[in-house]
C-alpha cells in the first residue's frame, strides 16, 4: 500500500508526538525555555518558522538535561492524505491539552512556599512531509530518544515541518506536578 | 511443445495475478480520497492546457495566497492557482500593442503583465479569538477589504516596496505582494524569487514576519496558562492541590499548523492503523478507534 502510494508520487505525511518526563531538583529552568518558546509562538500567532526555531531550542535543552530523563513515550501515524493528517494533529492537540488544567483559579495562593517542582512533562508533536526513521520508531529508550530529538532539530533545518505543537506541565516555576498526577494523566509513560 | 504451452500459461497467470493485485491496491487506495473533496468546493479549474490566454482581470486573496484569473478564450473563463509566476512585458512587446496574458508551459502558469496592470487585492482582517466550544484560541477572519496592486508599477514613487534589477524583471518569477495598505494603490512587491519558498523567505528577511498569505494559512491554537497570560508574567504561584482543575496540574500548550483539515466534523474515521508507530503502551481504546472505524476496503 505505502509502496504503491510512493510509486504514485503521493506526499507522505507523518504526525508524531513524544512525551518526555524529567525529574529532579534541577529541572525547573527547562520551564523557562518552554515558556519563552510558547510566548514567542503566541506573539507570532503560530508561525511555523518561529515555532520551528523554538522547537530546536527546546530539543537542545532537553538533550542537555538528559541525566534527568525519567520516563518517555511516543506515538504517531503515517498518512497519504493531508486532511487526515491535519485531523489527527488537531486530535492530538485536544488530547494533550486535556492532561493539564486549562482553567486556573488563583484562590489558593501560598506566597511563601515555593515548592520547586520535581517533575516536568514535555509533549512535542510535529507533522512533517517525507520519512524520518529516527522518529517513526519506539522512542522509549535513551539512545532512541536522543536520536529522535536530534532528528527533530534536523527536520527544522530542512524546512520539512508542516505543523508544530508544544505542551508542557506544570506551567511555570512554583507550580507543581505531583507523582500521582503523572500516573493519572500520563499513563503511557515508560521508565527509561 | 508441452513445455512451451506451460511456459506461456505461466506467463499468462503471472500477468493476470499482477494486474489483479495492482487493481486491488488501487481500489483500496481510492476509498480514502473521497473524504477530502469537501474542503475545496470551488469549481474553478486549477489546471489549464498549454497555450497563451489574454487576461481580462486578476485578483489575489491573501487568505490563502490564491490568484483568480479571468481569461479570454478558455473554457471555463476563470482559473485559480496559488503558485503563479509573473513577469513584465518588454518595452518592445508593449510598443507592439501586446496586452497582458497568461502563458501556460508544461502546466506551469506564468503571467506576463503591462506595467500598469492592476491586480485586485482581497485583504482578510484576522483576529485571534477564543472558540467558545472548546475554550481554545484560534485565528478567524473578521472582515474583508480590497485594494489594487500593481507589481510592476512604472512610477518609482517613494512607497515602492521593491524593484527588480535589470532583465530579471522580464523573466517569470514568484512574487509576494507588499504589506497591505488600505489607501492608494499598492506598488511593487514584498519579496520575489525563483521559487515560491524563496520569495516568501525574501519577504521574511525584509519585514521580519511572514507574508499575509502564509500567516493566514497557519492555524494557531493555544491553551492553558499561556493563553490567559497577557503581559502578566509575574503572578503568585498557585498551589494546585485544590481540585480547581479537576486534580490536574497547570500547563500550557501552543500549536501552529499549515495542514488542511479534512472538513469532516465527525470523529476521524482513521484508516487501518497498521501504519502507526510508537512505544505503544497505551491502551489503544481510548482515542484510537473512535466510533465505527474498522478497516475500510
Amino acid at each position: 500500500m505505502s509502496l504503491f502510494n510512493k510509486m504514485m508520487g503521493k506526499t507522505r505525511y507523518v504526525v508524531c508526538r513524544l512525551f518526555l518526563h524529567l525529574s529532579g531538583s534541577e529541572v525547573a529552568p527547562i520551564l523557562g525555555v518552554l515558556n519563552r518558546a510558547a510566548r514567542e509562538a503566541v506573539d507570532a500567532e503560530g508561525d511555523i518558522e518561529v515555532m520551528g526555531e523554538g522547537l530546536v531550542e527546546i530539543c537542545e535543552t532537553l538533550l542537555r538535561y538528559d541525566e534527568y530523563w525519567l520516563s518517555a513515550s511516543n506515538e504517531g501515524d503515517v498518512f497519504w492524505n493531508e486532511g487526515e493528517a491535519g485531523d489527527y494533529f488537531n486530535e492530538i492537540f485536544t488530547d494533550s491539552a486535556s492532561r493539564y488544567g486549562a482553567e486556573l483559579d488563583f484562590d489558593q495562593q501560598e506566597p511563601l512556599s515555593l515548592p520547586a517542582t520535581r517533575n516536568v512533562v514535555v509533549m512535542l508533536t510535529v507533522a512533517y512531509e517525507g520519512e524520518v526513521p529516527e522518529l517513526e520508531t519506539d522512542l522509549s529508550n535513551i539512545p532512541a530518544l536522543t536520536e529522535g530529538l536530534k532528528a527533530l532539530i534536523n527536520l527544522q533545518q530542512k524546512n520539512k515541518i508542516r505543523a508544530i505543537q508544544e505542551h508542557f506541565s506544570p506551567a511555570q516555576y512554583g507550580d507543581e506536578l505531583t507523582n500521582d498526577q503523572l500516573l493519572q494523566y500520563f499513563p503511557e509513560l515508560i521508565p527509561l | 511443445m508441452v513445455r512451451i504451452i506451460m511456459r506461456k500459461l505461466t506467463i499468462l497467470c503471472l500477468v493476470l495475478s499482477l494486474s489483479v493485485t495492482t487493481v486491488a491496491c488501487g481500489g483500496g487506495n481510492q476509498t480514502t480520497t473521497t473524504s477530502n473533496s469537501v474542503s475545496s468546493t470551488s469549481v474553478t479549474p486549477k489546471r489549464l492546457s498549454d497555450g497563451q490566454y489574454p487576461v481580462q482581470q486578476a485578483s489575489y486573496n491573501d487568505a490563502d495566497g490564491e490568484y483568480t484569473l479571468f481569461l479570454i478564450g478558455s473554457q471555463p473563463p476563470t482559473f485559480a492557482t496559488d503558485k503563479l509566476q509573473m513577469a513584465r512585458l518588454t518595452d518592445e512587446e508593449i510598443k507592439d500593442g501586446k496586452k497582458s496574458y497568461l502563458k501556460v508551459e508544461n502546466g506551469e502558469p506564468a503571467l506576463y503583465l503591462t506595467e500598469d496592470f492592476k491586480i485586485e487585492y482581497v485583504h482578510n482582517v484576522t483576529e485571534v479569538q477564543t472558540n467558545p466550544q472548546n475554550g481554545q484560541q484560534e485565528t478567524v477572519v473578521v472582515r474583508r477589504e480590497s485594494n489594487f496592486w500593481t507589481p510592476f508599477a512604472a512610477s518609482l514613487a517613494g512607497n515602492l516596496a521593491g524593484q527588480v534589477i535589470g532583465n530579471a524583471l522580464f523573466r517569470p518569477q514568484y512574487y509576494v505582494p507588499p504589506v497591505y495598505q488600505s489607501g492608494g494603490i499598492m506598488r511593487g512587491y514584498g519579496g520575489y524569487g525563483s521559487t515560491y519558498d524563496s520569495a516568501v523567505s525574501s519577504y521574511r528577511s525584509r519585514y521580519n514576519q511572514p507574508p499575509a498569505a502564509v500567516r493566514n494559512r497557519t492555524a494557531f491554537r493555544s491553551t492553558g496558562t499561556i493563553k490567559n497570560s497577557t503581559s502578566t508574567t509575574n503572578r503568585t504561584p498557585s498551589s494546585t492541590r485544590g481540585t480547581n482543575t479537576g486534580g490536574r496540574a497547570t500547563g500550557s500548550g501552543v500549536s501552529g499548523s499549515t495542514l488542511q483539515n479534512s472538513g469532516n466534523s465527525s470523529s476521524t474515521n482513521r484508516r487501518n492503523s497498521n501504519s502507526g508507530f510508537g512505544s505503544g503502551s497505551r491502551s489503544s481504546g481510548s482515542r484510537r478507534s473512535s466510533g465505527s472505524g474498522g478497516r475500510r476496503r
